[in-house]
């Protein structure tokens, strides 16, 4: 029966809109409202249907999550930017296209320039090795084996000039270690070579690491935080090594903060807030999302700049690494 | 571990959702198999923006459907129409007219629907058995492997699948080159975008395909002079004596379903080659009172068979390799990337859940072609006489709505447009389009490989025949090659040689 | 006028030179712009692009030599067609193209009864009522699938028309 009532609703609307009451804020959100998400499907898309469900659950609307992958998230953002400012659509904010691409110099945005508004969740990694290595048992070893072997050692860090890649290097530069990194579009077919012996080491996240646990050796954890350290069951993170990285806090580590386009009406933004806030305070919903290895974050829409300020500034601060990395191996070939 | 990968599935596929989408599957590829024109391949990219949008199981479980019901829908009107609905049925036309200008349209129909479901359990088994077998085997397959894997199923598919080498190659090779659009993955720059934010992930594979191959289709069918006719169709209803008919017949089942799984666990041969060998092999073996081409039982159990058992086999490289067989195939995998699951090894080994559930589907959707098939076939008799005007703009309406559902981009859909009219140009010179799929979705897989496997090798291109695997991937590949050009000389020679006689 | 063999061949032919040549444009302009024509597998997006194209070239050339000296020509001025016969698909391939340019700015409620209607009468169909019948069920049922039930959000055009179901 709930179809033909909808039916019936939907022909005594057709009757309203075409008299042309469209306009009617109050009555946001009237239609289905679109989440557009930066990479192609997998876990991460998977957690932002999660709170995308639950969303639309407090708002009474479908709320679909539109994967629209390419150049590290940048498509995804100048399509959601591109849309009307009504509230309709969403940009799922990953720290690649938001701060690090416009750090360096792929996207002419600041993350100031749109309306928070809430965090989402954020995703440490590490890096990790495979069980029976014979060359080296640990971080440390294995960075006097690259010192030895320059150029030789082969990793992973997903894509290239993504976060893992940038602080990977970083590490590595502070070690004076030059290897190649080998670019995957699949984790799953890194971690693979990374079993199989073809990588040396690879970025680790804390998905890959809880679906199979016995198969990596967790050489390094790439976050000072003692929640990311528990995650990986207390391997090493950077204070145990002393490794600076010149990052602190959600810095070094990925994370999504959904945001909206700064002409959206603040009343409509407030209830996308309420909507959100509420969603990621659901115990469902927080459980869900840790058992794929994210965790979710608390802060709402008044702490986006004091939050998202000093990744911002401490990106920037360290985006030599990278041209460090190109500059050596040029150097070996 | 059998009884395990077909468990794991149940709680997947055990939902009324994709229950009830893998019968509506069914449904929808009799009809598209029914429709001359349309077929299998046509019915999965027309849908797949559907599909997309729903859980992953009854997302598959829906296109393998259509696939399955594809495959044995263009016997309907073979034996109704004399038109094949399919190329995959033209072989059914040899006895199944016939038939039913004998006054047996009901047996050949219920026996073309038999024979398929029957065929596509065996290759069912097959896939089963045998995918897992390839998996664990394939496991240790590393860029190098793969990057040789996709030479070989692009060299095999432009080969093998008729026509001109060159065309064929040359097609694969322009499905490559789309592939390059957008975001290099290693050296991060763009690549034929100008400077467009759309092209920064390149274009849209369904986009690209729904063009090729339907937007193109619908210009082809308006040229027909019967766009307002309304075919003239007998009424058939098959029942459930068929399946005692078509068992009668449980050797030549047996055969024609091994022959057609074992075309389509190659990739490039495909139901077409199988059903016509199935064929020309029960012919060969039938005693002569059987009378086929007037009418035998056993020429339809014999191609119907085949052509479904090839669906389940073709389905084994493309999960167990992620290598697809054919273009259907080809379009299931990229529905699977899509929707976020990567086929190869690691399916098997991370989501074993997923595979089983793609299993379940399989071997469900044989069932319900059955049950469905000798049930409705009455129905399907009154699609046929749907004339081809109301056809057409509503098969352009879901080319055009489908499109713009995957990424609510206006973009997309002129993309489709633009490769609606590539399609009309290679339909009109004989290029074939299947190899421009095939190379879109094996080009990333190439590329990357290539190039991931020199980084890997410390001593360049050696990485190639230093790992036995790779070693036997490019002696096959080598082989392939010169099988073809030998092949394409002695067809040269052949046709000289006519051109000849014939002065 | 008739369409014959020999004019198609020359424009795939064409159509494969044109694609070749924006490849090499756009490796001589843009790539090497951005620094990605040169250097190894890490550093190099096109020398991959490039060996594909020259693999069509040859392969063009390759189709061009069998059917200039090898191939009869006996069967090539079979399945030929007039003008006359490209009338209907240029007119549906027309009015698809404005319906799609249309799209984004009438909106699809706007637009897609008019095209199925439009479609039914270059076929040929001229029973006007029952074509317009047609065309608004099979537009609004569409429309109601895909909303409702796929979550699709339709192109509302510029005056934002869209059915909340």
């Amino acid at each position: 029966m709930k179809f033909f009532r909808k039916i019936r609703t939907g022909l005594a609307t057709v009757a309203i809109v075409t008299i042309g009451a469209n306009a009617a804020l109050a009555d946001f959100p009237e239609r289905t409202i679109e989440i557009i998400h930066p990479w192609g499907p997998g876990k991460a898309m998977a957690v932002s249907q999660l709170i995308a469900q639950a969303m639309g659950d407090e708002l009474g609307v479908d709320m679909p999550v539109i994967s629209t992958p390419g150049a590290a998230g940048t498509k995804a953002q100048i399509t959601a930017m591109a849309r009307p400012a009504d509230g309709y659509t969403i940009f799922d904010g990953y720290v690649a296209p938001l701060v690090l691409q416009p750090v360096l110099g792929n996207a002419d945005w600041n993350y100031s320039d749109f309306k928070p508004l809430q965090a989402a969740v954020s995703n440490a990694f590490s890096i990790g090795g495979r069980i029976g290595e014979t060359r080296w048992s640990n971080f440390e070893e294995m960075m006097a084996y690259g010192q030895a072997h320059p150029g030789k050692l082969r990793y992973s860090s997903g894509s290239r000039n993504n976060l893992p890649h940038m602080v990977i290097a970083k590490a590595l530069q502070s070690y004076n270690v030059v290897a190649q990194n080998i670019p995957y579009s699949q984790d799953g077919n890194a971690i693979k070579d990374l079993k199989s012996g073809v990588l040396d080491f690879a970025f680790v996240n804390v998905g890959n690491y809880i679906q199979d646990k016995s198969a990596f050796n967790i050489l390094l954890v790439l976050s000072e935080l003692d929640g990311a350290k528990a995650s990986y069951d207390g391997a090493p993170n950077i204070i145990d090594l002393s490794v600076d990285l010149g990052l602190s806090g959600l810095a070094p580590m990925g994370w999504t903060w959904w945001i909206v386009n700064a002409d959206t009406p603040d009343d409509v933004a407030d209830k996308l807030r309420d909507a959100m806030a509420a969603a990621m305070a659901r115990p469902d919903v927080r459980a869900a999302i840790e058992a794929v290895g994210f965790v979710p974050l608390d802060w709402n829409h008044s702490e986006y700049n004091d939050i998202v300020g000093p990744v911002a500034a401490q990106l920037g601060a360290m985006g030599n690494a990278l041209k460090w990395e190109v500059e050596e191996l040029g150097k070996l070939n | 571990m059998l009884l395990e990968s077909l468990t794991a599935g149940f709680d997947l596929f055990f939902t009324p959702l994709a229950i009830g989408l893998t019968f509506i599957g069914i449904l929808i590829g009799l009809l598209v198999g029914a429709l001359p024109g349309l077929g299998p391949l046509m019915g999965i990219i027309l849908l797949l923006p559907v599909a997309i949008s729903l859980p992953p199981i009854a997302a598959m479980g829906f296109l393998i459907a259509i696939f399955v019901g594809g495959s044995c829908g263009g016997s309907i009107s073979a034996i109704l129409l004399r038109i094949p609905g399919t190329p995959l049925a033209a072989a059914t036309l040899f006895d199944g007219y016939p038939m039913a200008q004998n006054g047996r349209a009901s047996d050949a129909i219920g026996i073309a629907i038999t024979s398929s479901a029957i065929g596509g359990l065996i290759g069912g088994i097959v896939l089963i058995i045998g995918s897992p077998i390839l998996a664990r085997f394939a496991s240790g397959f590393a860029p190098p492997e793969y990057a040789m894997l996709a030479i070989t199923g692009l060299f095999a598919i432009a080969i093998i699948s008729g026509g001109s080498l060159f065309k064929g190659l040359t097609s694969g090779c322009l499905g490559l080159l789309l592939a390059t659009i957008g975001t290099d993955e290693f050296s991060t720059g763009y690549r034929f975008t100008f400077d467009s934010y759309h092209m920064l992930n390149g274009f849209h594979i369904v986009a690209v395909v729904v063009g090729l191959f339907a937007v193109s289709e619908m210009a082809l069918q308006i040229m027909g002079r019967d766009l307002l006719k309304i075919p003239d169709v007998k009424v058939a209803r098959p029942g459930f004596r068929s399946i005692f008919l078509t068992l009668r017949h449980w050797k030549n089942l047996l055969r024609s379903s091994s022959i057609g799984v074992f075309f389509g666990a190659l990739p490039g041969a495909g139901g077409v080659i199988s059903s016509f060998t199935s064929y020309a092999i029960a012919k060969a073996w039938s005693k002569p009172e059987e009378k086929y081409g007037e009418g035998a039982e056993g020429g339809v159990v014999s191609v119907e068979s085949a052509n479904n058992a090839t669906v389940g086999g073709t389905l084994v490289p493309t999960l167990a390799l992620g290598i697809p067989g054919d273009a259907s195939s080809a379009m299931l995998l990229g529905a699977l990337l899509i929707l976020g699951f990567i086929p190869g090894p690691i399916l098997f080994e991370q989501q074993p859940e997923i595979v089983s559930g793609l299993f379940m589907v399989y071997m469900a959707s044989n069932v319900f072609l059955l049950i469905a098939g000798l049930l409705v076939t009455p129905l399907f008799v009154y699609v046929l006489r749907i004339p081809k005007f109301y056809l057409i703009p509503i098969v352009l309406l879901l080319c055009s709505i489908g499109t713009f559902a995957l990424q609510a981009s206006v973009f997309d859909l002129m993309v489709m447009l633009g490769f609606g009219l590539v399609g009309i140009l290679f339909r009109a010179t004989n290029y074939p389009l299947s190899p421009i799929v095939i190379g879109l979705i094996l080009g990333p897989v190439l590329e990357n490989n290539l190039r991931r496997a020199l980084l890997i090798s410390q001593d360049g291109y050696w990485i190639f025949v230093e790992r036995p695997v790779s070693a036997v991937l490019v002696t096959i590949n080598i082989a392939l090659v010169i099988g073809g050009i030998w092949y394409a000389l002695q067809k040269m020679h052949i046709k000289r040689t006519g051109n000849d006689s014939g002065a | 006028m008739v369409i014959n063999a020999k004019f198609l061949n020359w424009l795939v032919t064409a159509f494969f030179a044109v694609i070749i040549a924006i490849v090499f444009q756009q490796i001589a302009t843009s790539m090497t712009e951005q620094g990605i024509a040169s250097g190894g597998p890490y550093n190099n997006g096109a020398a991959y692009p490039r060996s594909i194209s020259i693999a069509i070239m040859i392969l063009v050339a390759g189709q061009i030599f069998v059917d200039q000296f090898i191939a009869s020509n006996a069967q090539k001025e079979s399945n030929l067609h007039t003008i006359r016969d490209l009338r209907r698909p240029a007119m549906l391939l027309i009015i698809f193209a404005v319906y799609l340019g249309l799209l984004k700015f009438l909106g699809y409620h706007l637009t897609t009864t008019p095209l199925i209607f439009i479609i039914m009468l270059i076929c040929g169909a001229r029973s006007i009522i029952k074509l317009l019948f047609v065309a608004i069920l099979v537009a609004f049922s569409f429309a109601f699938i895909f909303e409702e039930f796929l979550s699709v959000v339709l192109p509302g055009g510029i005056f934002s028309f869209n059915i909340p179901w």
